[in-house]
């Protein structure tokens, strides 16, 4: 029984996991190699393709996509920690909120993202906000909110009320209280909601694809311009490289914290 | 004594209030005064109103209800498989994941990749010249089926989207059944219950919450699917893979028809409301039962 569970455990993890074997396998090959040998068996590998990416050229700016990337993901994931952990106090401890906003709040999660983009464009359009990493990342905060919302909430509802009815006593102000006592106690829910925040902030497409065209263009939408652009004439290996270079990222951050992630998609989804 | 908590209670909330008023509140005004009127991108700052004109012409163009059925279609298939497979990787797997969890962490690898890169893998894994798995099937079986073809295309997306997310409804399925008691499965061994029977009595019924909840997610998720289809075939031969958003999205930007493009988002979002709202009451219903 135990064989047959190991035979079932490496087909899934092969199936499930063939397209990132076969674009890894493609990113070592040789442009020689690409057309003569389909298969996963790399004869000659070599890192001529990741050198190509890590190059600035007038197709490919890897550099700036990376660094779109990054600044509008850590907008979109530290932005929804300030705006719900003040909300999160307010709700956990007074029930503030609880009727309207907070169920408003959890279930964006359930409407879908395109109803938001084209009215956001013409309103970013407006007020100069295309195409800027700003405007991406404040974006992107609304897709992490949800999460966010129910990870910090939760965290503060672990808090004994004593420690800050305590604190009350003595007289510290609601601002202090949050700053001195919840603050560092949900020190790692806001590690964990920043960390699953930043992974999906850098992997959404959509707002992307709509709301920049050039100067603030995120990898994940620079990578499929790269395909785009090549037209027939795709350089293979090298777009393979861009793409594992466009998930690493994400997957080096997951792997790491995988255990934090499924216990916060559990929490997320046990109360949403 | 009460006056004073809740303005202060109102201000912890302001930020949070400010800015989804900003970033959600006035697009989504702005998106159903411009779906009432006639607008292009010239005219974007003079509008003029002229009724449901905008949505007379989303609901009578065939393209919109081909989109929403294929939405539906894919949503409720990919949600179906994947949550029948993900219960049946995780009870059937969980000898081994309990012994060791770094096991999970091959299986949920492909949810931390972007769908959209996803799609992309897919291009150079399918590719009739350099993709391995056309190559293989001609290699072993002498034929391979063109997978972005009219014929096989809508099926090449499902099995795309079903091989990533499966995952996320297995690491659900795993923790949940993972926290199921030892005693209450002891119990039900004392009681001569074994094997499937003590699965389909005790432990089925406790992981049904969190079944109807993954599959409440993967078909919202389903429904709305746009990066790894867009990437992959765009609006797919003969626009057979549109899907709502991509829909909404090609009226906008490629056929510049802004006012039925905004209609028809309108539209999507009334669905998702109504959706999420009698998905609630049947949540209430049942926790008060």
């Amino acid at each position: 029984m135990n064989a047959l569970r190991w035979a079932v455990l490496v087909i899934a993890v092969l199936v499930m996991n063939a397209p990132v074997i076969v674009t890894i396998a493609t990113s070592l090959k040789p442009a020689a190699e690409i057309m003569s040998n389909p298969g996963l068996i790399v004869q000659s590998p070599t890192l001529a393709n990741y050198a190509t990416v890590v190059t600035v050229s007038d197709r490919l700016n890897v550099w700036a996509h990376l660094i779109n990337s990054v600044v509008a993901a850590l907008i979109g994931s530290i932005l929804p920690l300030a705006l719900c952990l003040p909300f999160a106090f307010a709700a956990a401890r007074r029930g503030f909120g609880r009727r309207l906003l907070l169920p408003l709040v959890v279930n964006l999660r359930a409407l879908p993202l395109i109803i938001f983009a084209i009215p956001i464009y013409l309103m970013y359009q407006a007020v100069g906000l295309l195409d800027t990493r700003i405007g991406l990342g404040l974006v992107l905060a609304v897709v992490n909110l949800p999460l966010t919302m129910l990870i910090l909430l939760n965290a503060v509802a672990e808090i004994p009320r004593e420690l800050d009815e305590a604190a009350a006593m003595d007289g510290a102000r609601t601002g202090r209280l949050i700053a001195r006592i919840i603050l560092p106690t949900v020190r790692p829910a806001l590690a964990t909601a920043f960390v699953f925040g930043f992974i999906t902030a850098w992997n959404e497409f959509l707002f992307g694809l709509i709301l920049t065209t050039q100067h603030a263009v995120p990898m994940t939408v620079g990578a499929s311009f790269f395909f785009a652009a090549g037209g027939g004439g795709v350089q293979w290996g090298v777009a393979a490289a861009v793409i594992v270079v466009a998930s690493l990222p994400p997957v080096v951050l997951g792997l790491a914290m995988y255990k934090q992630i499924g216990r916060a998609m559990v929490a997320g989804a046990v109360k949403g | 004594m009460i006056a004073p908590k809740t303005r202060e209670n109102r201000l912890l909330a302001t930020p949070l209030v400010l800015y989804l008023l900003l970033l959600l509140g006035f697009p989504t005004v702005l998106n159903v005064f411009y779906s009432l009127s006639e607008v292009s991108f010239e005219t974007l700052r003079t509008p003029r109103l002229s009724g449901f004109g905008n949505f007379t012409a989303v609901l009578s163009d065939p393209a919109f209800w081909r989109a929403v059925w294929f939405s539906l279609r894919f949503g409720v298939l990919t949600a179906t498989v994947e949550v029948a497979l993900g219960l049946f990787l995780a009870v059937f797997l969980s000898p081994l994941l309990q012994a060791r969890p770094w096991l999970l962490a091959l299986l949920t690898l492909p949810i931390m990749i972007a769908p959209a890169m996803m799609g992309l893998m897919y291009r150079l894994a399918l590719h009739e010249f350099v993709g391995p798995l056309p190559y293989y099937l001609f290699e072993w079986f002498g034929n391979s089926p063109a997978f972005l073809s009219p014929g096989w295309v809508f099926w090449t997306v499902c099995v795309i989207e079903i091989l990533q997310w499966t995952p996320f409804a297995l690491l659900l399925f795993h923790l949940a059944y993972s926290s199921i008691p030892a005693d209450v499965r002891e119990a039900a061994r004392m009681d001569g219950a074994r094997g499937w029977r003590t699965f389909r009595r005790v432990e089925l019924p406790m992981l049904m919450p969190t079944l109807a909840l993954a599959a409440v997610i993967r078909l919202i998720d389903g429904i709305r699917v746009f990066d790894n289809i867009y990437v992959l075939v765009g609006a797919g031969p003969g626009g057979s893979t549109t899907s709502l958003p991509i829909y909404i999205y090609t009226a906008f930007f490629r056929g510049g028809s802004l006012g039925p493009a905004l209609a028809a988002s309108v539209l999507f979002a009334i669905a998702a409301f109504a959706g999420l709202f009698l998905a609630l009451r049947a949540a209430d219903r049942r926790a008060g039962a």
